[in-house]
C-alpha cells in the first residue's frame, strides 16, 4: 500500500459545495485518481499552504470517483475549508484506519447515533448499508443537533425514510425563537426511550461530540447493550494517519491505525478516551 | 582483531578524504567548546579532540536519522553513505525502538529508512559514565551488545574490534585493506572484560539510591496526587522529549505554494499544551501534570505494548536538560512505591486496590 512516499497527496477538485448549516458544509470532491476506502476509514484533507486535518468521508464507500466530506467550522484549517470555492483544488491522503466491520452485521438490527457533525461518518455508513439493505434486518438512525438550523442533510431525509427497513428519528436540544421544528425536542440520548430494539448481539454505532459519546455510552450500557457491541468513533488529533506522529495514542492503541472506530470493550480501560 | 588507535584514526580520515568504501562523511563525538563534560556528534575534521571512549553525547543519535525539521514531500533523492563512530549502547537500543516505530508493516518513513540503510555504525564501550547515566536500571549495559556493525573496546593504545553484522564484516575488510590489524590474545579479552565490569560497578554504585521495582505497568494506577506533586517544578518546556533518543512525535505542516504539494515534518512534544489539540481547542491533557504523566506512561507502558521495548534507555539526557531540575530516576522510583490507589483511566470508576 505504501510503496511510494507515505506523505504523498492526491489532488482533488471541489465540484460542488453544499451549505448544510451556518457552520457546516459538505465539499463534494473529484480526486485525480479514484480513492477506494471502507466506510468508517478517514482521509487527511489538505488545504494548500494552510494545513491538513483528518476527516471521515460522508459518502458511500461504493463511490470512489467522487467523495463527499462534511466539515464543521471549528478551527484553523476548517475556517479555510469554509472559504474554499467550487473549482479550488485541495489534497487528499489515505484512506487510513480500519473502518466499520459491516460484514459482521449481516441480518442484524443496526442502531446508529449521530450527533452534530458526527452525522457525517455515520451518513457514509448509512448509505453503504442502504446499498445492501437486503443483507440487514433493520437500520435505526438517531440524529441529534443543537437547534433546527444546525440539522444537516435535511434535503435527503424524506428519501431515506422511504425504506421500510429504516427508522429515522431526529431531535434538537432546543428550538430558539424564530426557528421551526416538528420532530423531537430532547437530547439525542433520550431518543433511546422512543425505540424498541433488542440490544442483545446487535451493534450500535455512536459518533458525536465527546460528551455525547461518553453519556451515550453510559445510556447504551443501561439500555442493555454489551461493551463489545458499542462502536465508538474516536475524535483525536490524527496528524499522520499511520501511527507515526503519536498524537492520537490512547494507551496501547492508535486512534488512526487501530481505529478510529473502537468497540467500548477494546478501549474502556485505556487512557484519554473521552478527552 | 586489534587495531592501533592512531591507525584507526588515519583510516577514518582516509574514509572521509578519499571516499574509501564510498563513505562521504564520518561522524563522531567531540568535546563541546562550552563544557568539558559535554560531547556532541560532529563531522571528522583535522583537529583531533574526539572522544570515542567516554559516555554518550548530548545529542541523541536519533538526530542523525530523524531530523528536527525536514521536507518529506516531495521526497528528496540523496545519495550518501555515512559512518558513525562512537555510538553508545543506549543509543543503539533507542534505534531499535525507532526502527519498530518508523519501519513497519503499516508505514515506512522513507528518510529514516534511507539513513538507516546508508549509515554504518561503529559503537564503542563506555569507559566513563556521566552522573545521569542509568542504563543499568533498565537492563542496559555500558557497552553495546547488538545493533552495531562494528564495536570498539579500548585497551591501552588499541581498539579491540567486534563484528556485529554483515555490514560490519564489509567494514572490517576495508580496515584491513588500509591499516594493520593484529590478532587478539586471551589476555586482551580478559582486560576488556575487566574494564567492562569496572564501569558496570560504577553504574551500580551511582544508581543504588534509585533502584526500583520493575512493574512499570503499575504506573497507570499511581495516585494522581503523586503526579501533581512530582510535576510541580515542570514548566512544560519540552526539553526532555526533544533530547530523548526514543521520542519521535512529529507534526506535519503544509507549505504548499505552487501546484505541487509540500509537506514538512517537525518534532513535536507531548509536554506542550498544543500537542494533540483538536479543532475547536479541546486537548486530551490540558493540565501540566497530565502531560508530565503522559511522558512516563508513554516510555514505560504504551511503547512497551506497541513495540515490546521500553521507551527509556536510561541515557539520562532528560535529567541533564531539565530546567525544572526534575530527577527522572527519582520520579520513576517514587511512582512505583507502594501503596497505590487504582484509578480507572476513563475516570468512570475509582476503587481502592489491594496492595499488590
Ligand atoms: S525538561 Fe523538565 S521542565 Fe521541561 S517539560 Fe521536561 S520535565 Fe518539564
Ligand atoms: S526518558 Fe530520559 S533517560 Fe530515558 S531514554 Fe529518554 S532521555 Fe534518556
Amino acid at each position: 500500500m505504501y510503496n511510494a512516499n507515505p506523505y504523498d497527496v492526491i489532488p482533488a477538485v471541489i465540484y460542488e459545495i453544499i451549505e448544510e448549516s451556518p457552520t457546516i458544509r459538505t465539499l463534494r470532491l473529484r480526486p485525480e485518481s479514484p480513492i477506494s476506502f471502507k466506510t468508517g476509514q478517514f482521509v487527511e484533507l489538505t488545504i494548500p499552504n494552510i494545513g491538513e486535518g483528518p476527516f471521515t468521508p460522508s459518502s458511500s464507500h461504493y463511490i470512489t470517483e467522487e467523495m463527499d466530506i462534511t466539515i464543521m467550522k471549528t478551527g484553523f484549517v476548517t475556517e479555510y475549508v469554509h472559504k474554499a470555492r467550487v473549482g479550488d483544488t485541495v489534497g487528499l491522503r489515505g484512506p487510513y484506519g480500519k473502518g466499520y466491520p459491516i460484514e459482521e452485521w449481516k441480518d442484524k438490527n443496526i442502531l446508529i447515533m449521530g450527533g452534530g457533525v458526527g452525522m457525517a461518518p455515520t451518513r457514509s455508513l448509512f448509505l453503504t448499508l442502504l446499498h445492501d439493505i437486503d443483507d440487514y434486518n433493520s437500520i435505526t438512525f438517531l440524529a441529534g443537533a443543537r437547534a433546527p438550523k444546525e440539522v444537516i442533510y435535511k434535503q435527503h431525509i424524506d428519501e431515506w425514510r422511504k425504506h421500510d427497513k429504516v427508522n429515522f428519528l431526529r431531535a434538537v436540544d432546543k428550538i430558539p425563537e424564530g426557528e421551526r421544528w416538528s420532530e423531537e425536542v430532547c437530547l439525542i440520548t433520550k431518543l433511546l426511550e422512543k425505540i424498541d430494539i433488542d440490544p442483545k448481539d446487535n451493534p450500535v454505532i455512536v459518533c458525536g461530540p465527546p460528551v455525547m459519546m461518553k453519556f451515550g455510552t453510559l445510556d447504551l450500557l443501561e439500555y442493555g447493550y454489551a461493551d463489545k457491541d458499542i462502536y465508538l468513533s474516536m475524535e483525536k488529533k490524527m496528524y499522520c494517519g499511520f501511527g507515526q506522529c503519536r498524537h492520537c495514542v490512547m494507551g496501547k492503541y492508535y486512534a488512526c491505525k487501530d481505529g478510529p472506530v473502537f468497540t467500548y470493550d477494546m478501549i474502556k480501560n485505556e487512557e484519554n478516551i473521552w478527552e | 582483531m586489534i587495531v592501533k588507535i592512531q591507525d584507526f584514526y588515519s583510516f577514518l580520515h582516509r574514509c572521509q578524504k578519499d571516499c574509501l568504501g564510498g563513505f562521504k562523511s564520518v561522524i563522531l563525538p567531540k568535546k563541546s567548546q562550552h563544557s568539558d563534560d559535554d560531547l556532541f556528534f560532529t563531522t571528522l575534521s583535522e583537529d583531533n579532540d574526539y572522544f570515542l571512549d567516554s559516555y554518550r553525547t548530548v545529542d541523541p543519535i536519533r538526530m542523525l536519522f530523524y531530523f528536527p525539521r525536514e521536507i518529506v514531500l516531495p521526497a528528496k533523492k540523496s545519495k550518501c553513505k555515512r559512518l558513525i563512530v562512537g555510538a553508545k549502547g543506549c543509543d543503539l537500543r533507542a534505534l531499535e525502538v525507532l526502527d519498530k516505530a518508523l519501519i513497519n508493516d503499516d508505514f515506512v518513513d522513507p528518510i529514516y529508512n534511507f539513513w538507516r540503510e546508508n549509515t554504518y555504525i561503529i559503537s564503542s564501550d563506555c569507559m566513563t559514565i556521566s552522573p545521569s547515566c542509568h542504563c543499568n536500571l533498565l537492563d542496559g549495559k555500558p557497552y553495546a551488545e547488538e545493533g552495531f556493525d562494528l564495536n570498539l573496546s579500548r585497551m591501552d593504545d588499541s581498539y579491540y574490534i567486534t563484528v556485529g553484522s554483515s555490514k560490519g564484516e564489509e567494514l572490517l575488510l576495508l580496515i584491513k585493506e588500509h591499516v594493520t590489524v593484529s590478532k587478539v590474545s586471551p589476555n586482551n579479552i580478559n582486560s576488556i572484560k575487566a574494564n567492562r565490569k569496572l564501569v558496570e560497578e560504577k553504574l551500580r554504585k551511582q544508581n543504588k539510591q534509585y533502584e526500583r521495582t520493575e512493574n512499570y505497568y503499575d504506573l497507570r494506577s499511581v495516585d494522581i496526587e503523586k503526579w501533581i506533586e512530582a510535576s510541580k517544578s515542570c514548566i512544560g518546556c519540552g526539553g526532555c522529549t526533544n533530547i530523548c533518543p526514543t521520542c519521535y512525535c512529529m507534526i506535519l505542516n503544509d507549505e504548499t505554494v505552487t501546484k505541487d504539494f509540500v509537506k514538512v515534518r517537525s518534532y513535536d512534544s507531548c509536554q506542550l499544551h498544543g500537542y494533540a489539540r483538536v479543532a475547536g481547542g479541546d486537548t486530551p491533557r490540558p493540565k501540566m501534570y497530565q502531560r508530565f504523566r503522559n511522558r512516563y506512561l508513554c516510555k514505560f507502558d504504551y511503547m512497551k505494548s506497541n513495540f515490546n521495548l521500553l521507551g527509556c534507555t536510561g541515557c539520562g539526557r532528560c535529567i541533564d536538560t531539565c530546567p525544572g531540575k526534575i530527577e527522572f530516576r527519582k520520579v520513576v522510583q517514587k511512582m512505583l512505591e507502594l501503596p497505590r490507589k487504582r484509578v480507572s483511566s476513563s475516570g468512570m470508576k475509582i476503587q481502592e486496590s489491594e496492595n499488590v
